[in-house]
């Protein structure tokens, strides 16, 4: 479903993000993308997502190549841009419609879809915004609005689901309403975090990018997660002083506090 | 170049470039304002293109949007100026070809050097835009991922204005967290509460 060969990512006058990423991600398949602050974790969703265009390298989504050409093409610009979408790390910039209403009809009314009701209640329901939708969503808080954002891109019923650190601002309550909620939902899914805490709960694979911005780990997650070295590698760990009682000792931790 | 003297070269071209913004600001004479912005365009030398593109980007849509509002405010009234006119983008034009070029050569960190009080406004300046930067990226990037087919007028226009009173709100918080931090660091002991 998707291919990444080569991708490699310069910031213009800018240092470099992205340094030869190759990858294939199938479909259903539930994908954690790991990697330290600064290791590229966010460029490499917006490169996902079309939205950057890297340096060099090839990207194929269903075997086409996904260029700023390809996406001016109506045809493929629009079932690109419906299948694939992506959940900013922010909410706010994502919401700029008056209503919660208006916030998740704006796709389907770009589509010129009939039954924008159905699909608008329908979505508010599933994530219990039915008493928001006259609201403005900017209104909301924090994991309310990180709602309106998600069933603004599911009520286009996409193929392929980019999160980017969807947990960073969320409170323990919407945390773990998120993950019960990404368990069951049948999209593709790449969620970008550095949360190793929670990676168990959102996939199964990982994908592990390096403070060099190279793909330092692609598979298991399970076996990532008793790997160590990678991941003192992978700047994923920490290590800090103990004390039981007397005792004092130190040693990694994979767990977050997020 | 040794630093010191290069910082007193780029201080000086700072004094000159003060100079030139008061001068064009008071000049009313468009074939003058002419020369300014020729003469501006030919220090740029090879970049003088480049230079003149992002004066039609930066300030294009302004010009054009404020001259349109006076042509249709004094035509029927019969006080409309074209030479008013073109003197106004003129000087607008020129003033934004010499900062931008200004901006492109000098450092200013360097060139305010000498004063520690300037060197932290234009830090705290700099780090602000830079950040507010990202943030419009981040507005940009996120309506492209959800434009499905091109946007109508209303759409663009929710849009820019979700962005800009969001974009006012995080500047003014961020001044005022900037403003604490600076304050319990010490900056502002001498007019604080006793």
């Amino acid at each position: 479903m998707i291919r990444l060969s080569g991708i490699r990512h310069d910031f213009p006058d800018g240092p470099r993000v992205l340094e030869d990423v190759s990858c294939a991600i199938e479909p259903g398949e539930k994908v954690l993308l790991l990697g330290a602050n600064g290791s590229g974790k966010s460029t490499l969703l917006r490169v996902l997502s079309g939205l950057v265009t890297p340096s060099a390298g090839e990207y194929r989504y269903r075997g086409s190549p996904v260029s700023p050409a390809a996406l001016r093409d109506r045809g493929f610009g629009r079932l690109f841009r419906r299948e694939v979408v992506l959940l900013f790390q922010h909410p706010d910039t994502m919401i700029f419609n008056p209503s919660v209403y208006e916030e998740i009809a704006f796709g389907p009314r770009q589509l010129g879809l009939t039954d924008i009701d159905r699909r608008v209640t329908r979505w508010a329901e599933v994530f219990g915004l039915t008493e928001h939708l006259e609201r403005p969503p900017f209104a909301l808080s924090g994991g309310e609005k990180q709602k309106v954002c998600l069933a603004a891109l599911l009520v286009l019923e996409p193929e392929v689901l980019l999160l980017d650190e969807p947990t960073a601002h969320l409170d323990p309550r919407s945390v773990g309403w998120l993950v019960d909620f990404l368990f069951d939902l049948k999209v593709t899914l790449v969620v970008a975090t550095q949360n190793l805490s929670l990676a168990p709960e959102l996939g199964e694979r990982a994908l592990v990018l390096g403070e060099d911005h190279r793909l330092i780990y692609d598979g298991d997650l399970a076996a990532l997660l008793r790997d160590q070295p990678r991941l003192i590698a992978a700047n994923l760990v920490h290590t800090h002083r103990h004390r039981h009682g007397a005792l004092e000792h130190r040693h990694f931790h994979t767990h977050d506090w997020d | 170049m040794r630093p010191e003297s290069r910082a007193g070269l780029e201080r000086a071209a700072l004094v000159l470039y003060l100079a030139a913004v008061v001068a064009l600001t008071s000049v009313h004479d468009s074939q003058v304002l002419a020369a300014a912005l020729g003469l501006v365009l030919i220090l740029a030398g090879r970049q003088a293109l480049a230079l003149m593109r992002r004066v039609l980007v930066s300030v294009g849509p302004f010009c054009a949007l404020v001259s349109a509002s006076y042509a249709v405010m004094m035509a029927p009234a019969g006080r409309f100026s074209a030479d008013y006119l073109i003197l106004v983008n003129l000087r607008v034009a020129a003033l934004t070809a010499l900062t931008l070029l200004v901006v492109q050569r000098i450092k200013l960190a360097r060139a305010l050097g000498f004063s520690r009080g300037l060197l932290f406004v234009v830090t705290l300046a700099t780090s602000q835009a830079l950040t507010l930067r990202r943030v419009v990226e981040d507005y940009r990037l996120a309506l492209k991922s959800r434009t499905l087919v091109r946007l109508g007028l209303r759409d663009r226009y929710r849009h820019s204005a979700a962005s800009a009173a969001r974009l006012l709100s995080k500047a003014l918080h961020q001044s005022g967290e900037i403003a604490l931090a600076m304050r319990a660091r010490g900056f502002f002991d001498d007019d604080a509460p006793r």
